[in-house]
């Protein structure tokens, strides 16, 4: 079976067995290792990227589901060329990436959330992130640069992702 | 990745066409999230597949008056949404929003969740026990309504020849209430679920998932509560007839051991009514 989808921006192809997880296609065919295959199982929150804008484990979705859908990973939210999202550089100002295992998906899912809940408290961000899990723990680390990145955001009358906060 | 496999793989745009895709042997695919794992539980995959995410029918939340559909393909995150500050439904809110984690809410089905045969800790099931939810079904000689608690009891034999379409509940309630027990915040499986809910006759339905191979409502302790005294919502009151009642045999499992499942009950149930008695319907 052929199924068609927009990754990160350009049209991507898959022949094979639609019931691939995505994750395997991002990784072995499409070289995008940033997005990590830890438990297999949406546990972990490793694997997390945007489908259709909305973040969701790669390891539990079958490739013949992205059919006609916009796939976005950690390497299409900011190319190397462009700066970093807004909450990449907060994590970078606050030092809180460790061992980077988890990271991607942290940011993926944490992207998606600051965009859609510019105004979360900081029990709305714990609760946002409990499907990533942090090996190291760091964090409260995550937390505050999550909050610093809203309350810069807000000051500044900008947007995190798209939407005026 | 796995070696490629030629599977057979459609994604119906009508009930009819998955119907027919069923009536072939193809098994349904909601979001994924308990299929996906067979290979983890040492099952294959389906040789041929239905996906029902591209029929609109089943995607939609109807919210009228009198009653309340929920299409099976409906995911947590959007049920949540829907249906915050329904009145009477805070019991369904807080399972859609407490389930698993936020990435799997997104993605998860409540057709699903009721479907996923082996699954003893579906948030959802309980709390639709209390809702006194109705199952409508598109079976091989037609459409079918079934009331929630004989769906999880048959569904082993039904599903073989139907497919789980929408849920139907009435607005029959003036508050509910959802908790669960996992060992961590998320990421884990509940240890224990009780579901609450008090209708328009005062009458209190409780549920109860994880505990048992499949939910299923407490009457033992529905009929000791509704004998006593109308002001009957009281937590510890509650707390004390759920240990006297107490008829679950629990199930052991890698979360827990089937005797703490059994335990933890009466503690839940006086969580559960606090929380009842915190509703607006009943504050």
């Amino acid at each position: 079976m052929t199924v068609t989808f927009r990754l990160n921006g350009e049209d991507c192809r898959f022949h094979g067995d639609p019931m691939t997880p995505l994750v395997d296609i991002l990784r072995q065919e499409r070289f995008l290792t940033g997005t990590k295959a830890v438990c297999r199982e949406g546990f972990c929150g490793a694997c997390t990227v945007h489908v259709d804008d909305e973040a969701m484990p790669s390891c539990l979705k079958p490739v013949g589901l992205v059919q006609g859908c916009a796939v976005t990973t950690i390497e299409g939210l900011s190319s190397g060329n462009q700066a970093p999202h807004p909450l990449q550089a907060n994590f970078e100002a606050a030092d809180a990436v460790q061992c980077g295992m988890c990271f991607p998906g942290m940011v993926m899912s944490l992207s998606a959330f600051v965009r859609d809940n510019p105004h979360a408290s900081r029990p709305e961000i714990k609760a946002a992130m409990v499907g990533n899990i942090c090996r190291c723990t760091g964090y409260e680390r995550i937390v505050d640069a999550v909050a610093d990145c809203l309350d810069q955001a807000r000051k500044a009358g900008q947007s995190v992702g798209g939407i005026n906060v | 990745m796995a070696p490629s496999v030629e599977r057979l793989f459609t994604a119906a745009s009508t009930i009819e066409e998955a119907l027919a895709a069923r009536r072939q042997g193809a098994a349904v695919l909601a979001g994924g999230t308990w299929m996906m794992r067979d290979p983890r539980r040492g099952v294959d995959l389906p040789e041929a597949v239905v996906a029902l995410h591209r029929i609109p029918a089943l995607s939609k939340v109807e919210i009228e008056p009198d009653h309340i559909v929920i299409g099976a393909a409906v995911t947590h995150a959007v049920l949540g949404r829907a249906l915050h500050g329904a009145a009477g439904f805070e019991g369904l809110v807080a399972a859609a929003e407490g389930a698993a984690n936020p990435g799997i809410r997104r993605v998860a089905t409540v057709g699903g969740n009721l479907c996923a045969l082996d699954f003893a800790a579906a948030d959802l099931a309980p709390v639709l026990l209390v809702c006194e939810a109705t199952v409508e079904l598109e079976t091989f000689e037609g459409p079918k309504l079934l009331g929630i608690s004989d769906f999880l009891k048959g569904r082993h034999t039904l599903l073989t020849k139907a497919i789980v379409t929408r849920i139907h509940l009435r607005r029959d309630l003036i508050a509910s209430a959802h908790i669960r027990l996992p060992l961590r915040k998320a990421g884990d499986y509940p240890v224990a679920i009780v579901s609450l809910a008090v209708d328009k006759d005062k009458r209190c339905r409780i549920a109860v998932g994880s505990v048992e191979p499949v939910a299923r409502r407490w009457t033992a302790l529905e009929q000791a509560m509704e004998a006593g005294p109308a002001c009957a919502l009281d937590p510890e009151r509650a707390a004390g007839l759920a240990l006297e009642h107490n008829d679950f045999q629990g199930r052991d499992g890698k979360e827990a051991e089937g005797w703490y499942r059994r335990q933890v009950l009466p503690p839940l149930v006086k969580r559960g009514v606090a929380a009842l008695l915190k509703t607006e319907g009943l504050a």
